[in-house]
């Protein structure tokens, strides 16, 4: 067995694929299927009658079909829904279980070292490969804390109670087409819970790797922030080239009681498909916030750089009086990616707030719409949403779409919207070209400027990646 | 038409209940002029093949066709040519005016326009006749939208008092169109159809008029087609003041051609539910539509109101303003859409609504959105939905004005902008007065 690099370049690169035995089950989708992964998992009962009651919702539900995305069907029988390295597949029974050499190798190539001396300093790391987790780095301290943060299964495990109790409390396995399949068939995915009045002293992170072929990824996010803590998470995601279409379809669910804060930030950076739109990840996830307690706020920020197809709405239902919630996007798309996502800002309790930025910037033939839904419901009294979505258009095969939902049924709430579509400035372009900065570094500036806003709540190291990978994303889209 | 909109495949046949087979045989369309019967047999095949409108398609979520009475009123009236009947208060002003009732149509030549030949204003039979190369290509023209739903097919099906107005090349109308609509019978179905073209360099104005009285069950679905050739200009303004049992269904869109221009000015306070579109595609260089409209919902009223700015070619602007107000238990949809279609560069167009919700029970929606599949051009829109600024009433009421009397200011600030847009002084005075009726109203609750 070697690590092999397949195919490394400048516009892709954690492109590459992993040679590790993987265990894996049987394509298809039916009962047995869903059987086998929950015994994979080592899951109680009441677990895998969760995953069956979803699959046979399922089996009613109709894919959406308003979103403005072109794409050949998935057939959903012909993807496996589960894919471990052998090695960790029986980690839960092996208290000595050791992290593959190939694996970690993955994980150090794409940045994320997992051991314990290696590990980033202030980011607790969960590693997600193909379907399981393999390692959670930083347990100790958070331990100290009382802090939980491991994968789902591992919570199933040791934790039924609160993953009884919270998982599908914010994204039920009715919810939608792609929830409820993940519902039926999730595979692996992090635990986060923060304890009373604890603000975690580290970011928590999780990095997801699609590995093997035609597999799907169902991970599930569950993260609890009970009263007065605060928890900074982040994920990120890369997958091999490949010219098949694989998909992923998440769920991540939020919880913030009274008082707490939860910060989630994604950078998103799965395999678009090559220039003709060949291959690339099918990106459906549900993303929902659910602001519980008073003075809870749910922060989203989002960097949407890869997939072929993205359909994602991070939403926060403010249910909790004087919550908050907030959307920070930058969704870029080139080639022939196609990325139809914004958010959902549900106003329910009492003089609760919402902000969205959303930055959309389209190149190449790619689609880039923002969608998204601010309602204020009749009970809801003081109620506050600015909104603010620009896109910028990058050639002239793109298309940019702006289509928010403002609903108010309460007479105090005060709601703004804007929304700008406009080319890249030549003006701005032309007076750095002035001070002798060439094109291609005079529009990175624009750019990184047009998303400033978004990329200032990124945590540091972050944000340097994040305009890094907008940098690479977009070269050469101007002429 | 196009032909493909005619291409689509027989499906299950559906119709809207009071619009089938049998309404169709009893229009009297074989004694129509054959051009128009070959249009109405196109446009009811091309009716009969749509799917009816269900609540669960975007268009319809928010009002449900369930909400309009087409099982319960049937009647569809034939109207007649009649002699005019005498002055109405705004008449004097105007070229042409011509008046409709539930039973009848007159068309009365004030300036003497008509008789010189200087414009026509015609029934769309008898301009058939006269001028069949125009309504051959005007009626059921371009300026139709591609993805007509079912409703607005209807109206090229049914129409039951279709009107032409012709404004012929270099013709400045000074004065313009009166349109009025009055309807006083119970139970009846009205489907207007209008078709104006202006030609090259020509100048119009169409004011349009509707009114029905209270507690009266009447439906209107009315669709117009506006064409505005090569630097000419035509000026809308509509009026609708439908009684508080009314139904009201319209489309109307404006093709605007190379160096011209259209404004539409849209008022809307009348009606039980009323779902209204309207827009333009400006469709040659250098060309311009500037959109606006003003409603004011109240009691249990419900708006639904849909504005496209179509940008079909490069080199366009257009500019709207939509603004509201919703009391009561009223509720008001505002969807608006600007399109640049692929090649639409250098465009410029903007799109702002504003809504007030006055009281708790009153509910706004709004959706801008923006469509846009071309690069090198500036579309924007904004849209808010409050109450009236506090602090605007706390500065007039600093200066000594009463509560309700400050309300009234700064809601007249608020619509003033879009008042403003309309030619004519004295419908102004007339919106005014209406608006400050609805106020007093609002201030005695």
């Amino acid at each position: 067995m070697t690590t092999e690099t397949t195919f490394i370049n400048d516009e892709y690169k954690y492109g590459f694929v992993t040679e590790v035995e993987a265990d894996t089950i049987p394509k298809g989708l039916n009962e047995d299927i869903i059987r086998m992964i929950s015994e994979k998992k080592n899951e109680p009962d009441w677990m895998l009658e969760w995953r069956l009651q979803a699959y046979r919702w399922w089996l009613n539900k109709e894919e959406p079909q308003w979103p403005m995305l072109n794409f050949e069907p998935v057939n959903y029988q012909d993807l496996r829904y589960y894919s471990a390295p052998k090695k960790m597949a029986d980690r839960f029974k092996n208290e000595e279980g050791k992290i593959d050499p190939e694996v970690k190798k993955t994980f150090e190539k794409l940045g994320i070292p997992l051991d314990e001396q290696k590990q980033l300093e202030g980011v607790a790391i969960d590693a997600v490969f193909d379907s399981v987790s393999v390692a959670t780095t930083h347990q100790k301290v958070l331990e100290d804390l009382g802090i939980i943060f491991c994968s789902v299964s591992e919570a199933c495990e040791k934790h039924p109670e609160l993953i009884k109790k919270y998982l599908g409390s914010v994204v039920p396995y009715t919810d939608n087409f792609y929830a409820t399949l993940n519902s039926a068939v999730f595979t692996d995915g992090s635990f986060v819970y923060v304890p009373k009045g604890v603000k975690c002293p580290v970011e928590l992170s999780t990095y997801f790797r699609i590995n093997a072929q035609d597999t799907g990824q169902f991970e599930r996010t569950l993260i609890i922030a009970d009263e007065g803590s605060y928890v900074s998470y982040l994920e990120g995601c890369t997958a091999p080239m490949r010219d098949r279409n694989q998909l992923h379809a998440a769920v991540v669910e939020l919880i913030a009681l009274g008082d707490a804060q939860i910060k989630y930030a994604t950078i998103q950076n799965w395999y678009a498909g090559d220039k003709e739109g060949k291959g690339g990840i099918y990106n459906f996830v549900t993303k929902r916030g659910h602001c519980r307690g008073k003075n809870s706020k749910i922060s989203w920020t989002q960097v949407e750089a890869g997939a072929a197809i993205t359909w994602k709405y991070p939403s926060c239902i403010l249910e909790g009086d004087n919550s908050t919630g907030e959307f920070y996007s930058v969704a870029v798309t080139n080639n022939c990616m196609q990325a139809d996502t914004g958010t959902k800002m549900i106003h329910i309790g009492n003089k609760t707030k919402s902000t969205i930025i959303s930055k959309g910037i389209s190149a190449g033939q790619s689609a880039n719409t923002y969608r998204g839904l601010v309602q204020v419901l009749p009970d809801a009294f003081g109620c506050r949403n600015y909104s603010a979505c620009d896109s910028m258009l990058m050639g002239d095969q793109c298309s940019a779409n702006t289509v928010p939902y403002i609903e108010a049924e309460n007479s105090t709430a005060v709601i703004e919207h804007e929304a700008t579509t406009s080319k890249i400035s030549e003006e701005q372009l032309f007076y750095i070209k002035s001070r002798g900065i060439d094109e291609e570094n005079a529009i990175n500036l624009v750019v990184n400027g047009f998303c400033k806003e978004v990329f200032k709540q990124l945590p540091l190291e972050f944000a340097v990646e994040a305009t890094k990978l907008l940098e690479m994303k977009l070269e050469g889209s101007i002429g | 038409m196009t032909t493909a909109q005619i291409a689509i495949p027989d499906q299950q046949v559906d119709f809207m209940p009071g619009f089938g087979e049998e309404q169709y045989s009893q229009l009297g369309v074989q004694d129509e002029p054959e051009l128009l019967r070959a249009k109405r047999e196109e446009a009811f095949r091309f009716y009969k093949n749509l799917p009816v409108p269900t609540n669960r398609t975007e268009e319809w979520r928010r009002t449900g066709p369930a909400l309009f009475p087409f099982d319960s009123l049937k009647s569809l009236p034939q109207l007649k040519q009649a002699e005019y009947a005498g002055e109405g208060s705004w008449d004097k002003y105007f070229d042409v005016v011509v008046s409709i009732d539930d039973t009848s149509f007159s068309i009365h030549d004030r300036s003497g326009v008509l008789k010189k030949e200087v414009v026509f204003v015609l029934p769309l039979a008898e301009a058939s006749i006269r001028f069949p190369d125009l309504v051959k290509k005007h009626l059921q023209g371009q300026a139709l939208p591609a993805d007509m739903g079912k409703i607005e097919a209807l109206n090229s099906a049914f129409w039951n008092i279709g009107l032409f107005i012709y404004i012929p090349a270099k013709t400045d109308l000074k004065k313009g169109i009166l349109i009025k609509h009055q309807h006083q019978t119970s139970g009846a179905i009205l489907v207007p159809r209008l078709v104006a073209v202006v030609e090259e360099q020509s100048t119009a104005h169409i004011t349009e008029h509707f009114l029905s009285v209270d507690d009266l069950s009447f439906m209107s679905i009315t669709s117009k087609e506006l064409y505005v050739q090569q630097a000419a200009r035509l000026k809308i303004v509509t009026l609708k003041k439908w009684g508080n049992q009314s139904y009201h269904v319209a489309s109307d869109m404006a093709r605007v051609e190379k160096d011209a221009q259209v404004d539409l000015v849209t008022f809307n306070t009348g009606g039980k539910v009323s779902k209204m579109k309207f827009g333009s595609d400006v469709a040659g260089k250098n060309s311009a539509a500037e959109l606006d409209g003003l409603f004011f919902g109240q009691d249990d009223q419900h708006f639904d109101q849909t504005t496209l700015q179509v940008h079909s070619s490069p080199d366009t602007y257009s500019r709207l303003l939509y603004k509201g107000v919703v009391k009561d238990k009223a509720h008001s949809v505002y969807q608006g859409v600007i399109q640049a279609k692929p090649g639409a560069i250098r465009v410029d167009a903007y799109q702002t609504n504003n809504n007030i919700v006055l009281n708790d029970g009153a509910r706004a929606d709004t959706i801008p959105g923006l469509l846009i599949d071309a690069d090198d051009l500036k579309c924007s829109h904004g849209a808010t939905i409050g109450n009236l600024d506090e602090e605007q009433i706390f500065y007039l009421r600093s200066r000594g004005l009463s509560e309700s009397e400050a309300r009234r200011i700064v809601l007249i600030g608020f619509f003033e902008e879009v008042i403003e847009r309309i030619p004519q002084d004295f419908i102004r005075d007339h919106i005014h007065e209406l608006i400050n009726q609805k106020i007093l109203k609002e201030a005695e609750d």
